[in-house]
């Protein structure tokens, strides 16, 4: 099965690079072969952290002149939310490389490509 | 440079003392030169303290440093500094500046401990390594400024900093600063003690670098949402 869907892929592009019908739709500058890795990639865009804490803490600075011993309060919080996220970080990367919830991660299916390589060389 | 070129054309000799090598395996633990650690009865163990000691009698442990010992004396605040003040690899001139600024450090405050009247002597911090770490704490920046790229130009954006970078900010800022604006004839020592206690009391020019940064952020927080993480 996964043979037929070879041949019919490998039509497909042979047709798409051919000159014989019209103009041909692929005109490729490197040899069309897959590379022996993936992309990594976070879909997610994270977000800033902790800046409530940060603008509090300014506005404390702005209004005390930037004395720090008035403001302890509010850097004593940033401290804190800084360290929380810090740890959020941590959690959420180790939970990404245990669970992958049916897809294998960039990295392991590096290393699974790795281990079976595309040969470039005829032996 | 030229220090580094004619140390190639010696010809090699192994080395006299043994020196710890760098790259372990990371099964490896670090070692544990504190005494008081050792001191604890087994009953007033935590459960994670317990856990550990179990690990450490069945792991291999990475041979300790030169620099790192078991006396009271060893503080890694202060070997850091010295480490960062040292040039050339020459740890011996590096740690005496560092032990006579601390001695003058504590002349200077005994002389103010004696003049001062009877109620003041109290509040005169003589002890020079508690002046260290609070004129270094004193340094610190709570924030710092990253260049982030948006849209084709660069913005600084205000973001927090780890305890180490911010440890090491405040060490490069003291060290640079007695470096660069001192006077010709004044020595290091000299400067690094009257900057150390000027940090101490909360002035002098690392503090007010400090100080600027802050400022710096504070006018850019319209930015901190340029920051991912």
């Amino acid at each position: 099965m996964a043979m037929q869907g070879g041949t019919a892929l490998q039509e497909k592009v042979s047709r798409m690079l051919s000159r014989k019908q019209k103009k041909p739709v692929l005109k490729p500058n490197k040899p069309l072969v897959l590379k022996d890795e993936v992309a990594n990639r976070k879909i997610k865009k994270g977000e800033a952290t902790c800046v409530t804490e940060m603008s509090m803490m300014m506005a404390c600075w702005k209004q005390n002149n930037f004395v720090d011993t008035l403001c302890s309060n509010e850097m004593q919080s940033f401290y804190k939310c800084v360290e929380k996220a810090q740890i959020a970080v941590k959690d959420k990367s180790e939970q990404q490389t245990i669970g992958q919830s049916g897809r294998l991660q960039p990295k392991q299916a590096t290393t699974l490509l790795k281990r079976y390589p595309n040969l470039h060389i005829e032996v | 440079m030229s220090a580094s070129i004619t140390g190639l054309l010696k010809p090699w000799t192994p080395r006299l003392f043994l020196v710890r090598w760098s790259r372990y395996n990371p099964y490896y633990l670090e070692p544990e030169p504190r005494k008081e650690v050792y001191h604890i009865p087994e009953t007033e163990l935590t459960p994670e303290q317990k856990e550990e000691r179990e690990l450490k009698s069945v792991r291999p442990i990475k041979a300790a440093t030169n620099s790192v010992t078991s006396s009271v004396f060893n503080d890694p605040v202060l070997s850091k500094f010295v480490n960062m003040m040292m040039k050339d690899g020459d740890k011996i001139i590096a740690k005496g500046i560092i032990t006579q600024t601390l001695e003058n450090m504590k002349r200077k405050q005994v002389e103010k401990y004696h003049k001062a009247p009877e109620g003041k002597k109290a509040e005169i911090e003589c002890n020079p390594y508690a002046i260290f770490h609070q004129a270094l704490e004193n340094c610190k920046p709570v924030i710092g400024l990253a260049s982030i790229q948006k849209g084709g130009k660069f913005y600084q954006v205000p973001i927090p900093l780890t305890d180490n970078r911010r440890r090491f900010l405040a060490m490069k800022w003291m060290i640079t600063e007695c470096r660069d604006n001192k006077h010709r004839l004044t020595l290091m020592y000299e400067k690094l003690s009257q900057e150390l206690l000027a940090a101490f009391s909360k002035e002098g020019n690392v503090v007010k670098r400090k100080h600027e940064l802050h400022k710096m952020a504070e006018s850019n927080r319209a930015y901190a949402h340029y920051r991912w993480w």
